[in-house]
């Protein structure tokens, strides 16, 4: 295992790896984690379904005013009963590409949070960047902003993959742009990539791997490639142009990528994902533990007070939406008002579905779903609930306990889906949506 | 109308060769149907047909047409099914009528199932009169058609008719051809009532509606009528003429066509082929030619569901209101649990019935491979009919075993004889006639297995030949073979959904065949499974489903949450589909896997 130097070494995060949260559970259901959508790109690449445009920079400005409208807004709804502002303990500027915004305008947006927020003086701010949209020598000052986690989409070091996948950089400029966020002050710098492309061996995968490993990021996500209905891609497979990779190959890569990374001192902590130890997103670590958050900006979802919720996706029609919502006088009196300004989307989750999507997120997790959590939060057993169902994996060995906690095992994980399914009800007794009144 | 000005009339004619169009120029220029009201095709009145471009139910309709004679005709076209799975139903509209047109695309030729209903309508002692059709076609070559037909039926060129349906060119021809040259019926008023049933289908209403050609006397609302060779009676409730709506008179007599409603509750009642009287004046004979339905070809159809098994009853119930040919009985299988063996005319009235189960009752089932009726003999004598191979008794009591044959009947363009006899050998044809129409035209007659003939030979024949080839086929007889059964395992388990009964000397490569394609059809699951073919305890071939390696989502954030749920909601909707054997999931098609094998050239 190497050995980080002092200077990018980082205060252990407050729920490491192997320290279940436990009956802290109640405290972390009233804070919550703050996403905000920045849906701006210069292309669009070939396999991607989010949120996002090409060509619609001319618009940043005022999208920008418009989300710090909202997160005024959103911080007003969420405030506790005395009035207070509401616990945050991350921020996720995804994307798109947020690294299109400017520094002033980050800046801006993070001193909206704060006055709407009460943020952690130590929370997790991490921006996505794309190696090829991202400014060298303005790195130290938007760090200087707060941001303190950088996440970058590398995909692959491969040229001809990133040219397939319509990337707007080359593998030399990934590397020039990781570089850059070292001398910029970042200690904390995730790289994306993508696995089981179409036409991809093993070798050119191991050969990414190792370009990967040799510039040492703190974090590490790989995808499996998902062919996403609406993506060039899904057009290409349908009409019979582009195979996807075999399940073997992809199984392969993916095993691969587990011994490769365990030898080279990155701990898996989720399905897709690796950390130095104490590095681990605690944002996304909100999505597996089912905790709350908040999604602002065109399109963003948000898991607030029972509700899933999501934004009007058209930038154009969000700026709108917001400025309308947050012209009019809001009145104490009302029913609970969810916190976004351009909602198109909201459901009820019952108390059930909260159940059911709460194991389906858990066990995502390498160290699984935390039973002392589950039964906090639900007032129930978690084998009560989902032993039956989960019988037949658990038999075969795709499932198992280890102290308090389930998880999904070594073969198991390849198989999540195999397990997840087990866990929806049988019938609509039991909905994970409640129907409207 | 007295009968000198009545003609019923038929057209033959390959699919695609233009019959339906042609039906719509005749309404349309006789103006039984509005051209406004033209609904394209009318009459293939049911969506399947209207969709695979046959007609599945016989239809008439009635026409009143001018001739240059002066005089005023009443046109009777009986629209007949045009598959060899109801060559019977053809012949019974072909009695019904006198003369026929021969419908031949001007670009194609004459095909087999036109040449096989030309027969039908030969022996009936049809006229016929050849239509030419197409001939705006660029390709059209309407002087070569002209010495084919002049080559099969002996018609002199200027007996036959050039036409375009499409473009409406010849339809005034055709017209005049069948008043001048199609005799008018020749029954007596005064004679018994006899009339032939050539349809008949169920309306709430109405109860069973028969479709009748009046061969002798008359027949009218309030008579007590008998179906001559069931022995069922019933009083008329109304009769009339199709238009080709029902339109009630007040008789229909002698040489006419039209419908009787019986009020019967059941097509059964009221067979194809058999003949009204009235119990009053009973008629001393039935017309000729009356044969009970009886199925070629078996099938087992199960719900998907095991908990609609009732409604799947309820559904059959409802389709043999209206087709006395659909016979099933209840089975139960070890895989697949309550379903039914089902007995049809041919492989395309299973397609229909399997169609109409899913889309008209909107359930899921299941249909395995189709199977023939064979007749054992017992080693104790006892002769028994086996149309499940699940049933086959051990070969130990078996002394022998007996199989349906065919007559098939091939047209082909010579360059595909080769292939052509490649494949009819592979399926145990014996050779039986071969003769040349033109130089570049064949006629091939093999004798045949049924079983071989059920099991993708017509799409191998298509795919052979680049779709130029053309099939028929009628029941020779039944024949003693070297028979046995190859079972079917899977993950150890023999699968009786999936026997079937075979010749000996192909049992081995069968049973490699289908084993693989059951290796491709069923998913992998959690564990290993092993699928096996066996020949009583022998294993023949053996392949396995490796292991199921990777089903993950590989993302799951914030905004994926309720995405990735309904994803999973329909992976297991998904799973819901198969048929749980065992511990392992098999999905639909894989009972069908027979159908789907790679002929290996041998």
């Amino acid at each position: 295992m190497t050995t980080l130097p002092s200077h990018l070494q980082q205060t252990p995060t407050e729920f490491p790896q192997g320290a279940p949260i436990g009956a802290r559970v109640s405290e972390l259901l009233d804070t919550i984690s703050l996403y905000l959508h920045i849906p701006f790109c210069h292309a669009k690449c070939h396999y991607c379904d989010f949120n996002s445009y090409a060509g619609m920079l001319g618009l940043r400005e005022e999208y920008v005013a418009a989300l710090l409208d909202e997160i005024a807004l959103a911080g007003r709804r969420t405030a506790l009963a005395d009035g207070s502002p509401r616990r945050c303990r991350t921020i996720f500027f995804g994307g798109g590409t947020p690294s299109l915004l400017t520094n002033e305008q980050v800046a801006a947006i993070l001193a909206a949070a704060r006055s709407a927020f009460a943020l952690d003086a130590d929370a997790e701010i991490t921006l996505e960047a794309n190696p090829g949209a991202l400014e060298y020598d303005r790195l130290d000052s938007l760090r200087a902003t707060g941001v303190n986690r950088l996440s970058m989409g590398a995909q692959s070091f491969d040229p001809a993959l990133l040219k397939w996948m319509g990337r707007i950089h080359t593998p030399e400029e990934t590397e020039q742009a990781f570089r850059a966020a070292r001398d910029g002050g970042f200690t904390s710098v995730n790289l994306d990539f993508i696995f089981a492309l179409p036409g991809q061996s093993l070798a050119t995968w191991q050969a990414t791997l190792e370009r990967a490993i040799a510039l040492g990021p703190e974090h590490l996500s790989l995808y499996s490639l998902i062919v996403e209905e609406g993506t060039p891609l899904f057009t290409w497979v349908r009409q019979g142009k582009v195979a996807p990779a075999d399940e073997d190959i992809a199984a392969d890569m993916y095993e691969y990528a587990e011994a490769r990374l365990a030898q080279a001192g990155y701990r898996q902590y989720e399905i897709s994902n690796w950390a130095k130890p104490g590095y681990e997103c605690q944002h996304n670590l909100t999505y597996w533990r089912n905790l709350p958050y908040i999604g602002l900006g065109a399109g963003a979802h948000s898991w607030f007070a029972g509700h899933r919720f999501a934004e009007e996706r058209a930038i154009r029609r969000y700026i709108a939406r917001v400025r309308t919502s947050c012209a009019e006088h809001e009145s104490p009196e009302t029913e609970l008002q969810l916190p976004a300004g351009a909602i198109t989307q909201n459901e009820r989750i019952t108390r059930e579905g909260e159940m059911v999507e709460t194991a389906m997120v858990g066990l995502r997790l390498v160290e699984g779903l935390d039973l002392v959590a589950f039964a906090t939060r639900f007032q129930y057993d978690f084998f009560e609930v989902f032993g039956a169902q989960l019988a037949d994996v658990s038999a075969l060995g795709l499932v198992e306990r280890v102290g308090d906690m389930f998880r999904l095992s070594e073969r198991g994980r390849l198989l999540g889906n195999e397990v997840f399914v087990r866990l929806l009800p049988d019938s609509a007794d039991t909905p994970i949506v409640a129907t409207p009144r | 109308m007295d009968q000198r000005h009545i003609r019923n009339f038929c057209i033959i004619a390959h699919i695609d060769h233009g019959k339906s169009t042609l039906a719509d120029r005749l309404l349309e220029f006789t103006g039984a149907v509005a051209a406004r009201d033209m609904e394209n095709q009318i009459l293939d009145q049911m969506d399947l047909e209207r969709e695979k471009g046959i007609t599945i139910k016989a239809q008439a309709v009635r026409m009143r047409y001018t001739a240059d004679d002066g005089e005023e005709y009443e046109l009777n076209l009986i629209d007949t099914p045009g598959h060899v799975d109801f060559t019977y139903e053809v012949s019974r509209s072909l009695a019904a009528c006198e003369g026929a047109l021969l419908v031949v695309d001007a670009t194609q030729g004459i095909e087999a199932q036109t040449l096989a209903n030309l027969y039908l309508a030969l022996d009936a002692g049809l006229e016929i009169v050849p239509v030419i059709n197409k001939i705006d076609l660029p390709s059209a070559d309407p002087e070569r058609v002209a010495k084919e037909i002049d080559e099969v039926i002996g018609l002199r060129r200027d007996e036959m008719v050039l036409a375009s349906a499409k473009e409406g060119i010849g339809v005034k021809d055709i017209l005049e051809a069948v008043v001048t040259r199609m005799p008018p019926p020749k029954g007596s008023v005064e004679k018994p009532l006899r009339a032939l049933i050539f349809d008949s289908k169920y309306d709430a209403y109405k109860g069973v509606i028969a479709y009748v050609r009046v061969m002798d006397g008359a027949i009218k609302p309030g008579s007590r009528i008998l179906m001559m060779q069931l022995g069922t009676t019933t009083d008329v409730l109304e009769v009339g003429y199709f238009s080709p709506s029902l339109v009630p008179v007040k008789d229909l007599s002698a040489g006419e066509v039209g419908y009787v409603a019986t009020g019967f509750k059941n097509v059964k009642d009221c067979q194809v082929g058999d003949t009204i009287t009235l119990t009053a004046h009973p008629a001393p004979e039935a017309l000729p030619g009356y044969r009970p339905a009886k199925p070629m070809v078996y099938a087992g159809i199960f719900p998907v569901e095991g908990d609609d098994y009732s409604l799947l009853r309820e559904a059959l119930d409802r389709l043999r209101l209206n087709d006395a040919s659909l016979v099933y009985e209840q089975e139960n299988s070890v895989a697949l649990g309550f379903g039914f063996r089902c007995g049809f005319l041919g492989l395309l009235h299973m397609e229909i019935i399997q169609e109409r189960i899913e889309r008209e009752y909107n359930l899921d089932i299941l249909v395995t491979a189709p199977s023939v009726e064979y007749l054992v003999t017992r080693t104790n004598g006892e002769v028994v009919s086996v149309h499940n191979p699940a049933e086959l008794p051990p070969p130990n009591e078996i002394a022998k075993i007996e199989e349906p044959l065919m007559d098939i009947s091939i047209f082909t363009p010579a360059r595909y004889i080769g292939t052509i006899m490649d494949l009819v050998t592979m399926r145990r044809g014996e050779y039986r006639e071969m003769s040349y129409l033109e130089a570049d035209r064949v006629h091939m007659q093999y004798r045949m297995p049924l079983s071989e003939l059920i099991v993708d030979f017509y799409d191998q024949l298509k795919s052979r030949t680049q779709g130029y080839a053309s099939l028929d086929y009628t029941f020779a007889t039944y024949a003693e073979a070297d028979l046995v059964k190859l079972d079917i395992l899977v993950n150890g388990q023999p699968v009786d959904a999936l026997s079937l009964i075979t010749h000996k000397d192909k049992a081995a490569n069968q049973g490699r065949a289908l084993v693989e394609r059951l290796r491709e059809l069923i998913p992998r699951q959690l564990f290993e499974v092993p699928i096996q073919a066996a020949i009583g305890s022998r294993i023949v071939a053996r392949e396995t489903v490796k292991a199921m390696r990777k089903n993950v989502l590989a993302k799951c954030y914030g905004g994926d949450v309720t995405r990735k749920r309904k994803l999973l909601e329909k992976q297991k909707e998904g799973k819901k589909r198969m048929k749980m054997v065992g511990s392992v999931e098999i999905p639909q098609e894989a009972f069908m896997a027979l159908l789907s094998l790679e002929e290996k050239q041998s």
